[in-house]
Parts: C-alpha cells; structure tokens; sequence
C-alpha cells in the first residue's frame, strides 16, 4: 500500500524513471512464477513437464530415428519379447520385436505434438465462439449457445471414439476428434467470462474515457478473460493425452507408430504371460504425463485465484 | 474553432447562455417481466458553467441513471433512452484572459465554443445561441466517443472496480491520452506533426498487424520509443495533478498495490486529464472513509476551481452536498422535486421529501433517537400513474395529490419546486405548510 501524501506535498515530476513495459510485465512475472513455485506439488509437476519436454526436444539423440518414418516403431525380429535391461533395449521389447525405450521417446513427442496442436486449436475455435456469444448477446448467444449444449450432451470419450471411427483409424482422426470434443468447454468458460467482465465497472470506465470498442476488447476484456481459459487449456493438455491413448488402446489409432497407447495396446497381450514391461512403461508415462498437467494446472489456477492472493 | 473569431462573433458568444449541459424532459424506462419502469420520468435541469449542481435522493431514485445518461452509459437493452434530451455546450479557456477573467468572457475565464454551422450568428441547431450544441442523446457513437473522457468525464463510486486489474496505472492513464491527444504527444515527442503511418496509429493506440515489427525496426524504433517517453510524461503530470507521492513509481503499479484513496485519484487524474467541461462524480467518496473522503472532496473542488470545469455531483450524503455544492436537485422516484441554491433548499426545504431527507440527518446535535425517518418506501416505478409519486408517504397530501402530478413550478427566481403546497392544484383542496410546522 502506498501512502497518503499531505496535501502540502505535492508529487514531484522531476523524477520521471519509469520502468519500461517489459520490465514491470518481467516483474509481474516473476511475482507470479514466485507464487506458483511456492507449492512444491506444482513444482514436482513443473520437473516432470519439463523432464517430458527434454525428452521430445532430444529425442533424436537419444534413440537413433528410425528411417524413414521416425514415428513408426522400428522392428527387431531378432530380439521379440526380450526383457528390460537387454543390451540394445533397456526398457524390452514387445511381441513383434519394437523397442519399449524407443515407444516411450518418441512418444512423447508424439503426444507433445498432438497436446499442442489439439489444445492451442480448440482454445482459439472455443474463445472466438465463446467471445462472439458473449458481444453479440441474443440470438446469436441462444444460437451458439444451444449449439455448445448439444456437444456437451454426448459423453466426450465416446463422442470422439464415434468421430474417430467414422473416419477411419489414424492419429490424424483422432487429433480432429478431440478437437471437437473439445472446444465447446472454452467456448462455455469464455463466454461466461466476457459476459462477466462486460457487466463490469472498469469496462464503463474505459467507455468514459472514449476508448474503441477493439480497444476495450483487446486490451480489457480478453486479458481478464484469459486466465480460467489458460488453466483449463493446462489441464486439457494433460486430458487430451489420455483420451487419444484410450482411442487408441481400442483401437482407433494408427496400429505400428510410436504413440503410448497404441503401445500399452500392443503390449496387453503379454502381461497375462509376465511380459509387464511392453504395456507399463508406455503406460506409466501415459500417467506422469496427465498427473504432471494436473498439477500444474491445479497450481496455476491457485495462484491466479485472486481469492488467494497472500496467503 | 476558436481564434478565427470576428467581433461580432465573439459578441454572439459572449451573451451565450452559461450552461454548460441542459437535461430537458429525460425519460429513460427499463423493461422489466412486471411492465415497463420508468427509472428516470421527465428530468429537466441545467448545470451552469462552472458549478457544482449536487443530485440527492435516495437509492434506486434514478440519479445514478441520469448521471449515466450524459455519456448514455446505460445498458440498452434492458435500458430504453425513451425521450428528452441532453444538450451539451463545449466550453473552451478563454484565449484572450487563458482563464484568468477578463470582459470578453464576463470573468469566468471560459466562453462558449462557437457553433460550427453558423460561426456563432445563431441558428435552428444551437437554439440562436451561436454555441456548439450537443445532443448527447442524438450524436453517433463515434462522436460520442471522442467527446468522452476529453469534454464529458465521469468518476465512479468504487474506484477499486473501476479500474483493469491487469493493466498498470500508467497504462491505463495513458489510454486517455492515445485517445484524445494524439496530436499533442507526437508533438511533445518533438516529431513532426505530419507524422503518419504506423507511428501515428501508435500514438492513437489503434494497432495493426505488421505495426509492432516495423516499430521495433531501428529509425522507427527510435521515435517510439520518444513518444513512449512523451506519453510516461504526460501521465505523470497528470497523476501529480492529484497530489500523489512519486507519480513515477506509482505508473508502473497494478491497481490491487494501492489503497483506496489512490486508486480513487487515479480516477481522478484519468477523469480531469483532458480538461473536461463537465465531470460526473456518480457518488465518488461513498466508498472511501472520512478522512480520505475529505481529501478527495478538496482535490476534486480544488481542481475544478483550477480547470472552471462543471461538475455533476451524485450523491446520498446531503451534508456533505451542503459543503460542496452550488446548487442541488433533489430526486424523488425518477423526478426531480426540488431544485435551487444550495443554501436556500437547506435553510428553506419546500418539498415535504425534501424536508423529510434533512430530518433524517443526523447532526452532531441530534438526540439519541431523534432521528425521523420518513415512513413508507419509494414506489415502484412500473407504470406509474398521474399522481404525485410522494403520496402515500407524504404527510401533506391531499385529494389533489392523488389526483394529479405537480411539475416543477419556481418558487423564487432560482428556486422551483413540484409540489401543490405552493402552486395551487388544478382542482381540489391544497396542502398547506401549517400542518408541517405543527
């Protein structure tokens, strides 16, 4: 809190040493990073993210691409259900002779690549809906509105396991599936706050003071808008992952490339006969991937929660 | 505009009528499930170049609601602006005295701006008045929002609402200026006012895509970076306007770091940044204490004395609208009941409500329990019918009360007044003031 002045001192205009505007947005960021930082949970979330992130930057480096395609699984006929710790293989290898360590490298990858693209999509087809519903009110609210409803009306796994199978099993499919599972939750979060943010006071001041409406949607409502849109789009990439593998583990997916559940998939038939190892790794990672976006998910919506500011 | 003048122009303008807005039968409904309320039914005052013109009432009376309608802030729907008009005269400082008083503008220091379609001759768009006239009501919107935040300002009751809480205070003073003063700040950044392009669109905080890149390429990026500096200066000097300690620092400050008193100058220095005519203060002291309160009424009073701007002064609190006001209307049920000099409605109220609102004051002197409350609550204001509003809480009235809505008679030649007690009713018997004084 700043001070009063007496009146007798007025405020000086000498000393004009303003910060520019990267350095208070750095250190507005910082003050956030410390608040997030301060959970060790989201910080446990924070190094799995990132051990995740390493992985599928440098995933050519640590297991040699297979050519051509380096997201189909390399075939060892020669060593089929060898298990973990086999040179050459340090995680095993499944029925059909693919390496376990090669599936979990590169399938971060693959799942980084499908997160991103799935969850940066919906977010933008989701906030322009939820945006224009919001503005325009009415009957195009009713309309768009009523349209989110029926989406949300069927479960979203069997919702995209019907798109999927429609369309034929690719990872391609199953990205475009999960997109359109998945905007509608946008769509309702933004809507909801713009409508929100609209009816608010600072709004009106921004009104009084002549700004354009482009302004005030760009520079007002969309960055108050934004926040529970990025929590949820942090959980969702965690979301996105397990719903494409459970696509997948049906069935759905592209049989032969490198993606965790087609992986788990390919590897359930051994684990009646001890062969764990095929179907827990993928699957483990399956699992520290969703957990790792919860988290800091969960982090992050509780540090931007006003509501717990200094505590 | 102004300058150009000949004599007989500035003639025109100098025996201008001193207004500086004129509401006039403003009727402003909301649609409700119930039928249709008249939140605002036929409000009609004037607000005087340079003064403070309180408005009181009681919650849910409609002030808020007018004070809105100037800027036509209202949310529509389910808001309906079903009539009336606000006029409004831009007022300009004087060039000949630069607000100091002199005879051409009759010692206020402010004349009229004259009106552009006849040069100040007179004619059917300002009344014959030869100044700039306005309608709020009527303008386009981008009329309208050039004229917000530079000529008509507004201040609201809960500074801590009233400002984005992801945007600095530096940033969103700033604001004011990208839209009103672009000219200004390019050339306080020592540019040539022939600026144009990216640069100018810059300054005007009116982007595009390709801006951003080319404004940080090197013989662009200098300029910016000097209209940055010209904008940071501008800020400041208006946020040390209010008497903030180190105006610099407290730029680059998020609205949640500050108490509210700051956050209320903050509105302050971004509501009186552009010199505006008219400021309407919608309640802005109600959620600050007392002795905050106190500072901000000074600042405000010593502001508008400094800039001669008008100020519509919304408000509750009738003891504090004594000590700031130069005239006052009271509201009732969407209406204006009372109207005159401050001193004159306190020391001699006309209307019953009037009477009423200042026996429930409390003052130092009031004995425990002595407060008088008028009885009964504010009508509901769905379809009203041809009464006055104030009967049935009203302990004067009469037959004709019930039977007939009084309009706002004067009582004196500044003084006016909506009620039977002193104009007679069309028909029927009149209330009469030996039954207040029992």
């Amino acid at each position: 809190m700043v001070d009063l002045p007496s009146p007798t001192q007025p405020g000086t205009i000498d000393a004009i040493a303003p910060e520019s505007a990267r350095r208070v947005r750095l250190r507005r960021f910082k003050e956030l990073a410390a608040k997030v930082l301060s959970n060790p949970a989201t910080v446990l979330g924070f190094v799995i993210i990132f051990a995740m992130l390493f992985m599928a930057i440098f995933a050519p480096w640590l297991v040699a691409p297979n050519v051509p395609d380096p997201y189909q699984m390399p075939r060892d006929w020669a060593a089929t259900r060898m298990p973990p710790g086999t040179p050459g293989h340090p995680l095993g290898t499944t029925n059909e002779g693919g390496d376990v360590f090669y599936g979990v490298v590169w399938g971060t990858r693959m799942s980084l690549q499908l997160s991103l693209i799935v969850v940066f999509s919906t977010v933008v087809i989701g906030s322009i809906i939820g945006s224009l519903a919001a503005y325009f009110g009415g009957k195009v609210d009713e309309f768009l509105m009523r349209v989110v409803d029926v989406f949300l009306s069927i479960p979203e796994l069997i919702f995209a396991l019907a798109i999927a199978a429609i369309l034929g099993p690719s990872f391609g499919n199953i990205m475009f599936a999960l997109i359109v599972v998945f905007w509608v939750k946008y769509a309702r979060i933004m809507r909801a706050r713009v409508i929100q943010i609209k009816g608010s006071e600072y709004i009106d001041a921004a009104r009084i003071i002549g700004d354009s409406n482009i302004n005030i949607y760009l520079r007002d409502i969309l960055p108050n808008s934004f926040t529970p849109v990025m929590v949820q789009a942090t959980l969702d990439m965690g979301n996105v992952v397990l719903i494409a593998a459970t696509l997948s583990f049906i069935g759905l997916g592209q049989a032969g490339i490198a993606e965790w559940g087609v992986l788990v998939s390919e590897g359930q038939a051994g684990i009646a006969s001890g062969r764990w190892w095929a179907s827990t790794f993928p699957g483990l990672m399956i699992f520290l991937w969703a957990l790792a976006f919860n988290l800091v998910g969960d982090g992050l919506r509780d540090a931007l929660d006003p509501r717990t500011e200094g505590r | 505009m102004m300058g150009h003048l000949e004599t007989d122009m500035a003639d025109a303008v100098r025996t201008a009528p001193a207004t500086v807005a004129s509401v006039r039968d403003l009727k402003v409904h909301f649609a409700a499930k119930r039928g249709v309320v008249h939140a605002v039914d036929g409000v009609s005052f004037d607000i005087r170049d340079g003064e403070t013109l309180g408005l009181v009432g009681e919650t849910g009376c409609g002030k808020s609601v007018t004070g809105r309608s100037f800027l036509r802030l209202l949310p529509v729907p389910p808001g309906i602006l079903a009539g009336g008009s606000v006029t409004f005269r831009p007022h300009a400082l004087c060039e000949d005295c630069d607000g100091a008083g002199c005879d051409a503008c009759g010692c206020t220091g402010r004349k009229a701006v004259v009106c552009p379609s006849c040069r100040g001759q007179g004619c059917a768009t300002c009344d014959g008045t030869g100044a700039e006239t306005i309608d709020l009501l009527k303008i386009d919107t981008e009329t309208l929002r050039k004229l917000r935040g530079d000529r008509v300002a507004m201040i609201f009751q809960d500074p801590g609402k009233a400002l984005n809480p992801t945007l600095t205070i530096g940033q969103q003073v700033a604001e004011v200026f990208l839209q009103h003063r672009t000219d200004e700040l390019i050339e306080l950044a020592g540019l040539s006012p022939e600026t144009g392009g990216a640069l100018r669109r810059f300054a005007r905080q009116d982007h595009r895509f390709g801006d951003g890149i080319l404004l940080s390429l090197p013989p662009f990026r200098g300029q910016r970076r000097r209209i940055q500096a010209a904008l940071d200066k501008m800020v400041a000097r208006a946020l040390a306007e209010t008497q903030v300690p180190n105006p610099a620092s407290l730029m680059d400050r998020y609205p949640h770091e500050l108490s509210g008193g700051m956050r209320q100058r903050v509105m302050i220095a971004q509501a009186l940044a552009c010199n505006p005519d008219l400021l309407i203060a919608d309640e802005p002291t109600t959620a600050l204490d007392v002795t905050v309160e106190a500072r901000i009424l000074e600042l405000i009073r010593d502001l508008q004395m400094r800039r001669r701007s008008s100020v519509l002064y919304i408000s509750h609190d009738l003891s504090l609208v004594r000590r700031i006001c130069d005239r006052v209307a009271v509201m009732y049920a969407g209406r204006v009941v009372e109207i005159g000099p401050t001193a004159e409605v306190f020391r001699n109220p006309r209307h019953p409500y009037t009477r009423g609102l200042l026996a429930a004051v409390p003052t130092a002197d009031t004995p425990r329990g002595g407060l008088a409350a008028i009885k009964g609550t504010v009508p509901e204001l769905v379809d009203p019918p041809a009464a006055c509003r104030f009967a049935g809480r009203c302990r004067h009235e009469t037959e004709a009360c019930r039977r007939f809505d009084p309009t706002l008679e004067p009582v004196s030649e500044t003084h006016a007044v909506a009620c039977f007690i002193d104009h007679p009713a069309p028909e029927g018997d009149q209330p009469s003031f030996e039954r207040i004084t029992e």
